[in-house]
């Protein structure tokens, strides 16, 4: 019995192993304010002038694709992700075997598209427990930024961004291609300043529903990614 | 080389073991009444077995989803009236505060696009989600609920029974009440045999019936007397709930208090009617639609007076009791588990 046990683990040692001895290509993704490292519930300045603290920074990554320079593709297989500035190991995401092949393009979408939104309880990254999630009006928030600025004449002077929506003509899902030339972990920022710059917190400070506000709002979000 | 061969040695064997606790579950199949249309309910995604359903059914039945362990899905929706709330216009919840709307019966749902009276809820799946965290219904955290379920022996039991572990999560938790809820199928009214000729209507039916064709039927379409679409019935709008319907979730004008068409299965026990629970008789809601035809901004069956006579209501109101099920309404299968 005890024999049979040892064997046992010592395949499932094997086995990681063999999982471990390649090393896997990242794409990590870093979350700034104007090029430095974004920290929660610290003070930024906005180029308008805002004082600015985030509470909370999450959104969805989907779809990965990478394309090579050699014109193969790589797509990630149910390809779902939740970045949460509050939980670092999320911003880092193993997607495939780390190749020789120079990477040209790495695309995804900033959101979750319209077929896995009506797809029912999902679980991982997607469940709703993550608090990603609509209920009285089924859908993922793809983009949430929370905080507080005293441009915002609200309670605490919170601000609230949940963007989403899935229904057309409100789909808030963002594809984004980003030129890429190099061989190893690919790095992405997601400037947060870069949203701030456009919105006037003072009028526009609580978005939690579908529609054209959130449509705008996804527009710009879009702009907050690049590659470094 | 010889690893991998090892490796797939052993995952040949992890396979077998799983393939082979697999056969323990007990499937159920679905079955659709000849000449209905196909659900809409994706079983492939959550294929229905003995184990699971009875899960979802201690569920169903269980205050443990609420954060105050006092209300169950069954408080708001109770098989003897059609799986809705009995006698409240307006649904109560947790400490018995009001919510907004009136619950809608729980009948046939895997023939149903959209979920709620505005349609906001894309799968049933995801419905319980909003009475779990309402916070005038259940008002608990999914997690916690998780957490709660989790730390149950109960549960723990019925999960292991139901999906081959222990582990409880939110994912498993929804499709097994989903199983349940989608096999709450009604489909034994005298109506029903009628149409498979094992019995036939009385002159007043029949004649309703006629009625109710002309009048009713491209809103609440047979065999299942509902629509996937969204309409003005022609209800004033109630300026203290101010409720505006499906344009809360679409944003269009035209869906301006426009509300979901629910099913008249039923109909007889699922009272009090509408989104705000208005009417508390059949013979108060056909005389609503009978006194329509004034407003020319609504559909164009209800553009026109219908011009019902006394008879010809009560032929109206003799038919939709035709629609009543008791072998869904008493169906053993369907209630509080007991043991
Ligand atoms: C406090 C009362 C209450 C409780 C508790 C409650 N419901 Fe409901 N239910 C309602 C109301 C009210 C509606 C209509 C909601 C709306 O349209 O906004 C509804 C609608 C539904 C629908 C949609 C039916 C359709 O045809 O669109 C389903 C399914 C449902 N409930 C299942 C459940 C389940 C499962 C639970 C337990 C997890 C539950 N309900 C708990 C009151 C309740
Ligand atoms: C234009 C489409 C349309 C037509 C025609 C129509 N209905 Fe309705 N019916 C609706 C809608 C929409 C609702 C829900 C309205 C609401 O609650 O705001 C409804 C609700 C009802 C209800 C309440 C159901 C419940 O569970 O609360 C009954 C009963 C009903 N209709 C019976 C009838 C009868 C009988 C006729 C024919 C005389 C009829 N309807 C014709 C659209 C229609």
């Amino acid at each position: 019995m005890t024999k049979r046990k040892y064997t046992v683990l010592f395949l499932l040692f094997c086995f990681q192993l063999f999982a471990q001895s390649n090393d896997s290509l990242n794409v990590n993704f870093k979350v700034v304010f104007d090029r430095f490292p974004l920290e929660l519930n610290k003070r930024y300045v906005s180029t308008k002038k805002d004082t600015i603290t985030v509470t909370a920074f999450k959104c969805y990554v989907s779809d990965l694709e990478i394309q090579f320079a050699d014109k193969t593709v790589f797509k990630e297989k149910n390809s779902h992700h939740l970045l949460d500035l509050a939980n670092p190991s999320s911003l880092q995401i193993p997607i495939t075997k780390n190749s020789d092949k120079i990477i040209s393009k790495v695309t995804f979408n900033i959101g979750i598209d319209s077929t896995t939104n009506t797809s029912g309880a999902l679980g991982g990254d997607l469940d709703p427990i993550q608090g990603m999630y609509w209920a009285w009006q089924s859908g993922y928030v793809n983009m949430k930024i929370e905080g507080q600025s005293p441009s915002c004449k609200t309670r605490k002077n919170q601000f609230e961004f949940h963007l989403g929506g899935y229904l057309q003509p409100y789909n808030a899902m963002r594809k984004k291609v980003i030129n890429i030339n190099n061989k190893s972990d690919i790095s992405i920022s997601i400037d947060v300043s870069v949203f701030f710059a456009e919105v006037t917190l003072a009028t526009t400070n609580s978005v939690m529903i579908p529609g054209k506000i959130a449509m705008e709002l996804a527009d710009l979000s879009s702009k907050m990614f690049y590659s470094e | 080389m010889k690893r991998a061969i090892l490796i797939l040695g052993f995952g040949g064997v992890v396979f077998g073991i799983l393939a082979f606790s697999k056969s323990y579950f007990t499937p159920l199949y679905f079955e659709v009444p000849k000449s209905w249309p196909q659900p809409e309910y994706d079983f492939k995604k959550n294929p229905l077995s003995e184990e699971k359903f009875q899960l979802g059914r201690h569920l169903f039945y269980d205050p443990i989803l609420s954060r105050d362990n006092s209300i169950s899905c069954s408080s708001c929706h109770a098989q003897a009236t059609g799986f809705t709330h009995v006698d409240h216009d307006l649904s109560h919840g947790i400490e018995g505060k009001k919510g907004t709307r009136n619950s809608l019966a729980l009948i046939n749902l895997a023939w149903n696009k959209d979920f709620h009276w505005d349609g906001g809820v894309n799968n049933l799946e995801v419905q319980p989600i909003n009475p779990i965290t309402n916070p005038v219904e259940m008002d608990e955290k999914l997690e916690h609920v998780v957490a709660k379920l989790q730390q149950s022996s109960k549960y723990r039991n019925l999960f292991a029974k139901a999906y081959g572990d222990e582990k409880v999560t939110s994912q498993r938790l929804l499709k097994a009440l989903a199983q349940f809820t989608v096999s709450l199928k009604s489909t034994n009214s005298k109506y029903d045999q009628v149409m498979r000729g094992e019995t036939s209507f009385d002159a007043q039916e029949q004649n309703g019936y006629v009625l109710f064709k002309k009048h009713c039927a491209s809103c609440h379409t047979e065999p299942l007397f509902n629509s996937d679409k969204f309409e003005r019935n022609g209800l004033a709008v109630d300026t203290a709930l101010n409720d505006l319907g499906r344009i809360k979730i679409t944003g269009r004008k035209e869906d301006h208090l426009r509300f979901k068409i629910p099913t008249l299965r039923n109909i007889q026990f699922t009272k009090p009617y509408m989104h705000d629970g208005r009417f508390k008789t059949l013979n108060e809601v056909i005389k609503h639609y009978n006194s329509l035809g004034h407003d020319k901004s609504l559909p164009k069956e209800l553009a026109k007076p219908m011009n019902l006579s006394d008879n010809e209501r009560v032929d109206m109101e003799v038919f939709l009791n035709t629609l009543t099920d008791k072998t869904f309404l008493f169906n053993p299968r369907f209630q509080f588990p007991r043991e």
